[in-house]
């Protein structure tokens, strides 16, 4: 087994060469192409940091199939031990990159299917999970980055996939051979697609009987026939192409590069298939992958927060501001919400649980709580940075007049600081800033593992209403306390008699 | 349900363990307390206690949750013994409705017999 270095990865997507469009064209290299590079540079940092001994017990883990030593993102967790190293690594790159690095909705997917196979073959004595093994055993031996493609197109969202006018919006099985399955429909909105060596699929909510076929779960290469990506446009994404000092991260870029993902009767052999038809583990895979997906974003975003709360105090000593009372209680709010959403991603992870399968998921009420603070906080703590940053970061100029014989002299007097402080850097510090609070990040720590609605609804069914409601019965006296009795050494009523009795017979005294 | 009860010679005894119960999926005294009324309707005579120091033939761990925080700190005295882990709505390695965790239980219970 060996784990590929960032230049190695980078270098490995070469032989894939997928089917790529963007704006109408079709992209020859991925890897040469300067639009998509700061996405392969933030996923590469997976690989990188594998490989420094600073970051090697976080970012690498033990094979349960092997027992050699493996990149994390290709591990499936079989510990707490695990579930809170993998969190740990979120914040990690979140901090190194100040981006989405993609490559956790493959290892979430990874494990969703670990964990579901393994049930669905308890119950109907199927052989996926022994197939999962296989392909999870190339993954890591390969060390692949396997995109997971869960969200479908969707269409209608007020009609079951099986009666959507147009079948191509939930990617379903439309033919079964004897060899495999034949595959069309479309993914969307799919973190790194372009950048991964395979595609992993899941199906994207609960199927029902009618929507049996759309009940399919499989990998395959990215380049396989018949699949075609679509790259999705970002905020201010050509601006890297306008000027390095205009893009913001150009080094990283900004969010996961989505793409749409199309398939066009794909053939899919068996030994690649997880789920063909089990509707009733629909709800078990999705939610297991959402539970491992919400979990991350308590880590990745936290991450990218102790990127903009630095930025945001950079900028404010830049400005001679760095002491400014108002200054200080404006960070320590972003710390404040940063460091909660880390605590309820750490609880996730330390009250999680072993599955019959021997993996262990993460604590789904607790995951859930994690997101939905995270689509809440993210919006706050940015509105704070930009609060600190100043108007700047959206009145900048660009690059090119920054170079300008006319301007440029007179603009970087403008932009001036501190003594000693080089006017570019600040402008490098509030692009960053503007790039990171502005952009396309902020809709997608609103919906990226699912939106608000969804966080709730699994709050609500994991949340154990009907016992609270027999908590608050036992306090108010409603329903028998047998603690309080045994504290005052009789039964309940009998107290209160005895009680009611004491008042009456001191009520002069008292009053 | 029956069970085999020609095979027991003395009273079975089941050592109870309950985790702390922070904040409990089920409730952990209910599945005891059915539990023993569900084994004597079917004529096993059971004992339970939860004296570590008293020997039993299966040790019944009781956790509120999945989690079963429990598992990590069972005593060094149960160790080599037959364990059934409640955990939440699971019983060892399998998913269960709290409803059903008492059946279980005792078709698990049987099954040493």
């Amino acid at each position: 087994m060996s784990m590929m270095t960032g230049r190695e990865y980078i270098e490995s997507l070469r032989a894939i060469n997928p089917e790529v469009y963007f704006l109408g064209q079709r992209i020859k290299c991925i890897v040469d192409e300067p639009m998509f590079q700061p996405h392969l540079h933030a996923a590469a940092m997976t690989y990188e940091l594998a490989h420094h001994p600073e970051y090697e017990e976080i970012m690498t883990a033990t094979s349960h199939l092997t027992g050699e030593k493996i990149n994390r993102f290709t591990h499936v967790h079989h510990s707490i031990d695990d579930l809170v190293k993998k969190v740990r690594m979120m914040r990690l790159l979140g901090q190194k990159t100040g981006t989405c690095f993609q490559r956790c909705v493959g290892l979430d997917g990874l494990n969703a299917i670990y964990v579901t196979t393994y049930d669905i073959d308890q119950k109907y004595g199927t052989d996926y999970h022994e197939r999962f093994k296989k392909y999870l055993l190339e993954v890591q031996k390969k060390d692949w980055m396997p995109a997971g493609a869960m969200t479908d197109a969707r269409g209608d969202r007020s009609l079951r996939p099986s009666r959507q006018k147009h079948p191509d919006v939930y990617l379903r099985i439309k033919k079964r051979l004897k060899d495999g399955i034949i595959v069309s429909g479309t993914k969307a909105h799919i973190t790194g697609a372009i950048n991964s060596h395979e595609i992993i699929t899941m199906p994207t909510r609960t199927m029902t009987e009618e929507d049996k076929d759309y009940a399919v779960s499989f990998a395959i290469p990215a380049n396989t026939k018949g699949i075609l990506f679509v790259f999705s446009r970002q905020t201010n994404d050509t601006r890297r192409l306008d000027g390095i000092l205009d893009a913001g991260n150009p080094k990283y870029g900004i969010v996961g590069g989505e793409a749409i993902i199309i398939f066009q009767d794909v053939f899919v052999p068996w030994e690649r298939v997880f789920m063909a038809g089990e509707y009733d583990f629909t709800t078990e895979l999705v939610e297991t992958f959402a539970g491992y997906h919400r979990s991350n974003y308590g880590g990745c975003k936290v991450g990218l927060a102790d990127v903009v709360i630095g930025g945001s105090r950079w900028i404010a000593e830049a400005h001679g501001l760095g002491k400014a009372s108002h200054i200080i209680d404006k960070l320590t709010e972003m710390i404040a919400m940063a460091e909660t959403c880390w605590s309820c991603t750490l609880a996730c992870s330390y009250e999680g649980y072993r599955t019959p399968s021997g993996a262990y998921h993460i604590n789904p009420l607790l995951a859930n709580v994690t997101k939905l603070n995270i689509t809440r906080m993210v919006y706050e703590w940015m509105r704070v940075g930009q609060d600190i940053a100043g108007g700047k970061i959206i009145t900048l100029p660009s690059e090119r007049d920054l170079n300008s014989p006319v301007s440029g002299k007179v603009l970087e007097e403008c932009f001036s600081g501190k003594d000693g402080v080089p006017p570019r850097d600040i402008i490098k510090m509030l692009r960053l800033i503007e790039n990171m609070s502005v952009g396309a990040g902020l809709p997608e720590a609103m919906h990226g593992a699912g939106s608000p609605a969804a966080q709730k609804i699994m709050i609500e069914r994991r949340s154990g209403l009907e016992k609270k409601m027999e908590l608050a019965e036992t306090v108010a006296g409603i329903s028998k306390d047998k603690y309080f009795e045994s504290i005052i050494g009789k039964d309940e009523k009998a107290h209160w008699d005895e009680v009611r009795k004491k008042i009456e017979e001191h009520k002069a005294q008292i009053y | 349900m029956t069970c085999p009860l020609g095979l027991l010679e003395s009273m079975f005894t089941i050592g109870v363990r309950y985790c702390g119960g922070c904040n409990p999926q089920i409730d952990r005294s209910r599945v005891v307390k059915d539990l023993e009324e569900g084994l004597r309707k079917i004529g096993l005579p059971v004992d339970f206690t939860t004296a570590k120091e008293r020997l039993a033939d299966v040790i019944l761990l009781v956790n509120g949750c999945k989690h079963a925080c429990f598992e990590a700190k069972q005593g060094e005295s149960d160790r080599g013994h037959t364990v059934i882990s409640v955990r939440g709505e699971m019983v060892d390695e399998q998913y269960v409705k709290e409803g059903d965790i008492v059946k279980m239980l005792i078709q698990r219970i049987c099954s040493f017999l």
